[in-house]
């Protein structure tokens, strides 16, 4: 950012410097120039800091660190790029980016689907009051913290005591260990998650779906094509931009789940939930080994990029913006 | 201070309770009078001065509660400017790892209440200044308190938290674990409550319960000290040999304690693992004949006012009796900057009046001075037989307590929770998880 782009009377770090030549008195030089930059600077300055400070700073400490073996208590030892080789052989990393795959991808489609069709429904012809309630009703769950959110769905799905097994047993099913089962305790996560945040999603759908001109549909129901191939050929390509947003930020999210599954299974039963920032805490905040940690918290940043990076590419052959 | 509740982590059928437990002990101590009494602990160390940071186990709602504690440490001592600061853990392990992050970002810490958990490994990494000279310094002061305290803390001090013969801790309050017992449900089953049980006899008794009451015999949970080292102990076995050298845990006898654990599930004489049940809330409710607990059980019980008939009994056993055992201990950090101010504190935690203010004080953890655990105000607004507490360390062990403390703790709850929900056999998860232990150690 080393440029200004001039709007009006104000002007704001970022844009290409030619575009300030000429223009009064906030352009007549290199020191006017670096004057009409101080107030966007000042402006740009919290946002700035904080990005330094607790992203940028944090991100090239743990650059460094990864070539040293710490355990906070005793002085760091360079160890080059030993913690780089030990992730070839760690195990129970591998199981923790599986288990996170599994559930970002889960957590993407479900996301996605879930959240499309929910809008979909209120944004139909339904009673606007229970539109508003509908809404509420869906985005409150994402208003409350993670912690009320795993202990009420620890009580509802408590094994002797739970709501969900006392309705289970009423019509012959025996409910399963939900949180002590391997097979079911990933499952349960995520549709744990999936209850607390879809309104999120469902929210970002139903601002998408808005968007989508009204009357582009109707000439195509006009046309005989039908309400539902309407929804496939005129609204979905519309929502396109809203769906890809949807998938980057879910995606983004879900790789970096911790809090419930810390806070019901902590990574059991059996390192069936264990996600990879809850291993990296585990890592460098149980097992005091702060350079391996920030080695995986590496490994963590390289794939959600790389996907991310895939997702931006693979949208040019999806994603309409027109 | 008298604080050893051992929360424990999310698999413990009643997680929550420990927390509240802890924040109530203290918040009782807090209304003290006893308070107002004179302090003969520091009564000569008026010379101490400048800022004082003292860490505990607990969160911000304890904070109030510990400054009106100290509210006559600051009279006596207004030189010295203590600020009492609380960390919300999960557990001990938990707890010591928490200020283990702190001092590694530059935090200048002078006093840690330390548990069993965290002793050997602050001591073994060189973080805190030995005691020596200021034990010489105050030696009336201290041999009186010793005196006071079971010989056992300063025993065990001695072997696992003093790797170079040095002396860094005062030990604090401790506890050990008992079976509380509703006397009330036993009459409704027309039994009575015995004072020692085998296993079989705890199960036999659970089954005529749960057939005239419907009411469970006992939780069962996943909770390191709490479930798992009870069920061990009183089998003979443990997870690590007394020097938490090797790994024991999947021994013949654990893995016959696991089993008989999870056979009281299979048999329904106690709740599935895996939920949110309350032991002391369904006690009160008459759904549960039993429960094991240090002395926090003492106060949840109360909170629920439902103290009336409950007794505590040892643990069931099967080959001896046993119970584990854990300790606060109070150390001066090598970093702190004020060690005589640090130390003026210390002197103030080992009095005799405030140990007499924390015990009328409801603390979650039996008095480290004999004088308090076995005298009148302990056993007041306390279940029958509450001395049996401090009776139980003549059997007790301290809970195994590794270098690498929180993993270890993680495994052992981890295997315990698949043997007891029945998603692994016993002796498998005990071998695998034995596995992992020795390579932490």
């Amino acid at each position: 950012m080393t440029a200004t782009v001039t709007t009006g009377a104000v002007s704001v770090p970022g844009g290409p410097a030619g575009r300030t030549r000429g223009r009064g008195g906030f352009g007549g030089g290199p020191a006017g120039g670096r004057r009409a930059a101080l107030p966007g600077w000042l402006f740009l300055s919290p946002a700035l800091l904080f990005f330094l400070t607790f992203v940028l700073g944090p991100f090239i400490a743990a650059m460094a660190l990864s070539l040293f073996s710490w355990d906070l208590l005793t002085p760091p030892e360079f160890v080059g790029l030993q913690n780089f080789r030990a992730l070839g052989t760690d195990g129970l990393l591998l199981r923790a980016l599986g288990n996170t795959f599994i559930f970002a991808f889960a957590s993407v489609v479900t996301h996605l689907v879930g959240g499309l069709l929910l809008a979909l429904a209120v944004n139909r012809g339904i009673n606007k009051v229970l539109s508003y309630f509908v809404r509420t009703a869906l985005f409150f769950p994402f208003l409350i913290s993670w912690a009320a959110v795993a202990l009420l769905w620890k009580y509802v799905l408590d094994p002797t005591f739970g709501i969900f097994t006392y309705y289970l047993a009423k019509i012959g099913i025996t409910a399963p260990g939900w949180f002590t089962d391997p097979n079911w305790a990933l499952p349960s996560i995520i549709g744990i998650d999936f209850w607390h945040t879809i309104g999120y999603t469902f929210l970002i759908m139903l601002a998408g779906l808005q968007t989508v001109p009204r009357e582009l549909s109707e000439a195509a129901l006009v046309d005989g094509a039908g309400r539902f191939r309407a929804l496939l050929h005129v609204t979905l390509p519309l929502m396109t931009p809203t769906l890809f947003f949807a998938s980057v930020i879910t995606f983004i999210g879900a790789f970096q789940i911790f809090d419930p599954v810390q806070i019901i299974t902590g990574g059991g039963p059996n390192d069936s939930t264990v996600t990879a920032v809850m291993y990296l805490y585990q890592t460098g905040f149980q097992a005091f080994q702060v350079g391996y940690a920030s080695t995986i918290a590496l490994v963590v940043f390289a794939v959600i990029m790389l996907v991310t990076l895939l997702q931006f590419w693979g949208s040019r052959r999806w994603v309409h913006y027109g | 201070m008298s604080i050893y509740p051992h929360p424990s982590d999310g698999s413990r059928s009643w997680p929550s309770m420990d927390r509240r437990t802890l924040l109530r002990g203290l918040g009782g101590a807090a209304l003290l009078p006893a308070i107002g009494g004179p302090l003969t602990g520091c009564s000569d160390s008026g010379s101490a001065s400048g800022e004082l940071t003292f860490v505990y186990f607990g969160d911000a709602d304890l904070q109030k509660d510990y400054d009106k504690l100290f509210t006559k440490f600051r009279q006596d001592h207004p030189d010295i400017t203590l600020k009492a600061q609380g960390i919300a853990a999960k557990s001990w392990a938990d707890f010591a790892n928490a200020v283990s992050t702190r001092l590694a970002g530059g935090q200048p810490l002078d006093v840690v209440q330390i548990a069993t958990e965290g002793q050997r490994i602050f001591a073994s990494k060189g973080l805190l200044e030995p005691l020596d000279d200021y034990i010489k310094a105050n030696q009336d002061e201290v041999d009186a308190y010793y005196e006071d305290t079971p010989p056992q803390l300063k025993q065990w001090l001695e072997q696992y938290a003093s790797p170079d013969g040095k002396t860094y801790y005062l030990p604090g309050g401790y506890n050990t674990m008992a079976m509380y017992v509703d006397g009330k449900i036993f009459d409704k089953a027309g039994l009575e409550v015995p004072q020692e049980w085998t296993w079989d006899e705890f199960a036999e008794i659970g089954r005529q319960i749960k057939a005239k009451t419907g009411a469970f015999l006992t939780g069962v949970g996943s909770g390191y000290f709490t479930d798992v080292m009870p069920w061990l102990l009183t089998n003979g076995a443990s997870t690590f040999d007394e020097e938490w050298a090797t790994a024991t845990y999947d021994s013949p006898q654990a893995v016959e304690a696991l089993t008989f654990v999870r056979s009281l599930v299979t048999d329904g004489l106690a709740p599935k693992p895996g939920g949110t049940f309350d032991a002391p809330t369904a006690m009160a409710q008459g759904k549960l004949a039993g429960f094991g607990a240090g002395r926090w059980g003492t106060n949840d019980l109360a909170r629920l006012k439902a103290l009336d008939g409950v007794q505590l009994v040892k643990w069931p056993k099967q080959a001896t009796d046993g119970s584990p055992v854990g300790w606060d201990a109070w150390p001066i950090l090598k970093g702190a900057k004020n060690k005589d101010a640090a130390w003026t504190l210390i002197r103030f935690l080992i009095s005799e009046e405030f140990g007499d203010t924390i015990t009328t004080g409801g603390g979650a953890a039996v008095p480290a001075r004999t004088s308090d655990a076995t005298g009148e105000a302990f056993s007041e607004n306390a279940p029958e037989h509450t001395e049996l507490l401090h009776d139980l360390l003549e059997v007790a062990t301290p809970i195994p307590s590794p270098d690498r403390g929180a993993e270890c703790q993680k495994a052992i709850e981890e295997a315990w929770l698949q043997g007891v929900s029945g998603t692994k056999p016993p002796q498998q998860a005990l071998t695998e998880a034995n596995k992992k232990l020795q390579g932490y150690l």
